[in-house]
């Protein structure tokens, strides 16, 4: 009968094990099972009728009662252990950027979007990236205002014309009659989209200072920055350009003016436009560049800033994007109790490839307030070897520059009679290009700065999903080879010669 | 160990059976049982394969529970108090049940770990223990490199390792060569001391040798009680025979 | 508690004097880095034939996104070590209970101060002890790799957490499977037929479509849709509960089984 059992086992083993290997539960594995079953049947009655038969005194039956009640408690004790941990829905996010905690910003356009929110997963069953897709629609239905429905492509033929859905793993919103389609669903790509659906306000604009080589925000390579405008007009703002030569008066409608970088120094007249227009309680965001005369430093300097030619080299930040130990900061302290920083915290670091330092130095008036957005840990210091800087070498002139916490970004708040003035000033630009936006929470750094110039509620400074680029940098042959022969024989190698020994030792002993 | 005096204390566990019976299925393998060993008592189980002395010894230990009757150790059950009951025992089953990737020593300090030595008490014991069973040499060895006689001297150091008031021992011989069982006899006999002992066995000289009193077993019912040399003093295989018959 | 720890003593010199672990553990090394950089030549032919074609090198929006380090080379290869665990594991576990039982080494471990509990912990503990080393000779290749392209090490550690319970899973289907018999063979056989049919019971989906409270209660007791969050790096309160649940009432099946060789 024993016999029975083990064949029983071999053949739903060998039957299912087929559905493993082939990817399908065909004829073969349905017979194995179907027999395998039948045998396993059989001899579990066997068993039965011989345990019944080990019951037959009142001290087997107690002990074997007593064994059962154990059993049964022992399942309903892990039953509601599972049930349990499942209701308190306890859940922890360990991936680097944090993909599936949904971020405050998504959370509130949840919110603000009327109920009835339907989310419509389009898949194949082969995809892997459902998997991961699923878990983030899970953690929007969490937040109770989604529902959440899955379609098979193949099943969804008349939905693929109407909504021009191309591929697998694709994510159909549908509020009220208003449809938006999300092709690589990420929390930010899913966000942009409910953002779009909840149909923001878009009467401000944005201006953007063109004509003396600065940032271009239509320019998509990793040095351009039309990812900040993309994600300005999500943020609801129209993003215009302004030839600063060619104007004679910063627009009305100005919510913000973003002068990005200038490789050339501005026109006097231009920056007696820009003070003008601060005077009247404008908004200016400047990112500024070491090494590069921008022709703003005097204005800024009447604002309260100063801006000093030079490097801030932080040792507590290792080599980042080839630049040479230092000079691309990692920034995490934070002034913690202004709007735009707020949001963020040590975890939420944000990142510069060369910043200068911008100190908050003096108040223009007493009643305006200056404040350091974010510095450096106190163990940097300033450089002004450009030239070493530019070509990825470590600066070499140091010479007993102090320590010291160096500012990388600033912001000023002027009140002028019913109006205020605001500016933000960062000592890099290069942090908010194409390349380096979605690094780490540069996002969040720029456009609460924006939100934050253009004097919008501040509710809008928040900290966004971010919309994750995958790695795709490949490791080359010779770095793989490396791994290989490092580890990849070594251990198995090392293995093969602790058993040997134990083998030996074990026939000699 | 087959001195008998009456003058001396005792030391040692109470055994007592009463109408112990236990079946496997339809087949009774110990019926109706009841004896008693007294404490400091070699006592002697004998019987031909399959006439329940190891069954007897399950019980006992508490390895099987009795289909009906009861057994105790001084006044203890088995099956109520299991860790009394196995603080009391030393356990020396039949050859071969021992871990033969272990070497000698380490095996030891399992056995006196799992019995709760621990520390300089697991290390005396050990070392105590290593020199009674004349071990020593053979301490850093694999168990299972062993010569079967070895074998079962490190299977009776273990029962006697922490130094327990009853000692069961299952056919401590069997299997082994003529000098071999000599050895463990001897071993034995000397290991014995002021202790209750409950030899398990088929071997008539080795009952002679080493215990005081015997019990005989047939198909599971006990065939002759008494002392030693009075059980074993006529012709004792008739007391295997089924049939009785000499 | 000594009892207990010179158990696990025994258990692990048991275990490590024979080759036979030192050969799994080789194994597992050899089969993850076979896999691992398998994975990792076609990831690298893919990006390359992308990059080239694409004419846009390795810049963004130039390469489908499908084609990263973590969907094409990390995720796949946490799969293929899920499924390698249930090959390896049984063959680790099969003798834990049954050649005591063979060899009648269980009757010399209960009649010492070790309680039932503890004899089933003990070797519960010590198979816990080898799936995690199993892991450990693993996580060479992902970490080394997967760190310095930017997957992040609590990802990492997520995952190998996963692996982790998911092996503690079928560990514990293995003991108990040798809990409840002497043979090895049988021992192991009846793992692998267990595992296999709780591994994923997506192979049933098409007998069960129809009847949705059943399709999704096979879905619950499934053992592979519990690894999904981990390999995401989200580790989800329920699904940990779910193996240790599953821990649970192997360790209670296992137990038991030592009671019933008592009035058997």
């Amino acid at each position: 009968m024993r016999e029975l059992g083990l064949v029983g086992a071999i053949a739903i083993a060998a039957g299912v094990g087929s559905y493993y290997v082939t990817g399908e539960f065909g004829r073969f594995g349905q017979v194995n099972v179907a027999l395998g079953g039948l045998a396993l049947a059989l001899y579990a009655v066997r068993a039965l009728g011989r345990m019944r038969r080990l019951g037959g005194t009142p001290v087997a039956r107690r002990m074997l009662t007593t064994r059962a009640a154990l059993l049964v408690a022992v399942v309903a004790a892990a039953v509601a252990l599972e049930r349990g941990a499942a209701r308190l829905d306890l859940r922890w996010d360990w991936t680097l950027d944090r993909r599936h905690e949904l971020s405050p910003a998504s959370r509130d356009a949840l919110a603000a979007l009327p109920d009835g929110l339907v989310a419509t997963l389009y898949y194949d069953a082969e995809d892997p990236r459902i998997r991961g897709t699923r878990l983030l629609l899970e953690s929007f239905a969490t937040s109770g205002r989604v529902q959440v429905r899955e379609r098979v492509l193949d099943d969804a033929l008349e939905d693929l014309d109407r909504f021009g859905i191309s591929s697998s793993n694709s994510v159909l919103l549908e509020v009220d009659d208003r449809w938006e389609l999300v092709g690589r669903p990420s929390e930010g790509t899913v966000w942009e989209a409910l953002e779009r659906l909840r149909a923001l306000e878009r009467r401000t604009v944005v201006y953007y200072a063109r004509g003396a080589g600065e940032g271009n925000l239509l320019r998509s390579d990793a040095l351009g920055f039309s990812g900040l405008a993309a994600a300005l007009q999500t943020e609801g703002y129209r993003v215009r350009d302004l030839v600063m030569a060619a104007t004679d008066a910063i627009p009305q409608d100005a919510a913000a003016l973003l002068a990005i970088a200038p490789e050339r120094p501005w026109r006097e007249e231009s920056v007696a436009l820009v003070d003008g227009y601060l005077a009247g309680g404008g908004g200016l965001v400047a990112l500024l560049e070491p090494g590069r005369e921008t022709g703003l430093e005097p204005l800024l300097e009447r604002w309260g800033f100063e801006t000093p030619d030079a490097v801030v080299v932080d040792p507590a930040s290792g080599p980042i994007e080839g630049g040479a130990p230092g000079v691309n900061p990692l920034a995490h302290a934070y002034d913690r109790d202004h709007p735009i920083t707020k949001p963020l915290d040590a975890n939420r670091m944000a990142f510069f490839l060369g910043a200068r330092p911008v100190r908050a130095a003096r108040k223009p008036e007493p009643e305006d307030r200056l404040s350091v957005l974010v510095h450096s840990s106190p163990r940097a210091w300033l450089s002004r070897d450009f030239e070493r800087i530019a070509r990825g070498l470590p600066p070499q002139d140091r010479d007993g520059a102090p320590d010291d916490r160096h500012p990388l970004a600033s912001a000023g708040r002027y009140p002028r009679g019913e109006r205020e003035a605001r500016v933000v000033v960062f000592g890099d630009s290069r942090f908010a290009s194409n390349g380096h936006l979605r690094a780490l929470f540069n996002l969040d750094l720029i456009l609460n700065s924006v939100n934050w110039v253009a004097q919008r509620a501040e509710g809008r400074l928040t900290r966004r999903p971010n919309i994750l680029t995958e790695i795709q940098q490949p490791l080359t042959p010779q770095e793989s080879l490396r791994m290989f022969y490092g580890v990849g024989l070594l251990i198995p190698e090392l293995l093969l010669m602790a058993a040997a020994i134990a083998w030996l030792r074990q026939r000699s002993a | 160990m087959a001195t008998d005096d009456p003058t001396r204390e005792r030391r040692g566990c109470r055994i007592q059976a009463r109408e112990l019976t236990r079946r496997f299925g339809d087949h009774v393998a110990l019926d109706a049982l009841s004896l008693d060993v007294a404490p400091g008592e070699a006592f002697g189980l004998l019987g031909a394969n399959g006439a329940g002395k190891t069954t007897f010894i399950r019980l006992v230990t508490g390895y099987l529970v009795p289909t009906t009757g009861e057994v105790t150790i001084d006044g203890l059950s088995p099956g109520g108090a299991p860790q009394a009951v196995h603080a009391r025992i030393g356990y020396v089953a039949e050859t071969s049940r021992i871990y033969p990737e272990l070497r000698v020593r380490g095996f030891l300090r399992f056995a006196g770990g799992v019995r709760g030595l621990a520390g300089d008490v697991l290390h005396e014991a050990v070392e105590r223990t290593l020199e009674r069973f004349s071990l020593r040499d053979v301490a850093g060895r694999m168990v299972g490199n062993l010569s079967k006689g070895y074998q079962q001297r490190v299977s009776l150091a273990q029962g006697f390792l922490h130094d327990p008031p009853l000692v069961i021992v299952d056919e401590p011989s069997s299997g082994l060569d003529p000098l071999q069982q000599g050895e463990v006899r001897a071993v034995l006999g000397a290991a014995g001391g002021e202790r209750t002992v409950l030899l398990c066995t088929h071997d008539l000289a080795e009952a002679r040798e080493l215990t005081q009193r015997v019990a005989v077993l047939r198909a599971g019912r006990l065939v002759a009680l008494g002392r030693t040399e009075e059980v074993l003093g006529g012709d004792p295989l008739a007391l295997f025979r089924e049939d009785g018959a000499p | 508690m000594i009892p207990l720890r010179a158990l696990i003593r025994k258990e692990l010199a048991v275990l490590f004097t024979s080759p036979v672990a030192y050969l799994t553990l080789a194994m597992v090394g050899v089969v993850t880095a076979l896999v691992f950089f398998d994975h990792l030549r076609v990831y690298n032919q893919t990006l390359f034939v992308w990059a080239s074609t694409t004419m846009g090198g390795f810049e963004t929006d130039t390469i489908p996104d499908y084609i990263n380090l973590r969907t094409l080379v990390f995720l796949p290869v946490m799969e293929q070590l899920a499924l390698m665990f249930i090959g390896l594991v049984p063959l680790v576990t099969m003798r834990v209970f049954s050649e005591e039982r063979a060899r009648g080494t269980d009757e010399l471990l209960a009649t010492t101060q070790l309680s039932p509990n503890q004899i089933v912990a003990g070797k519960f503990l010590v198979a816990y002890l080898f799936v995690a080393i199993m892991l450990a000779v693993s996580f060479v290749y992902p970490a080394t790799s997967i760190v310095t392209a930017g997957l992040g090490l609590k990802h990492l550690v997520a995952v190998y957490v996963g692996l982790f319970t998911l092996g503690i899973g079928i560990a514990s289907i293995g003991l108990v499977c040798s809990a409840w018999t002497t043979s090895q063979l049988v021992a192991a056989v009846s793992a692998y037929a267990v595992a296999f049919v709780v591994y994923d019971f997506s192979w049933a989906t098409a007998f069960v479509r129809d009847r949705e409270s059943l399709a999704s209660l096979l879905d619950a007791i499934s053992i592979h849709p519990r690894f999904g969050g981990f390999a995401e790096g989200l580790v989800i309160g329920a699904d940990v509960a779910y193996f240790a649940a599953l821990a649970l009432v192997c360790f209670g099946l296992a137990r038991v089984s030592l009671d019933l060789e008592r009035v058997r």
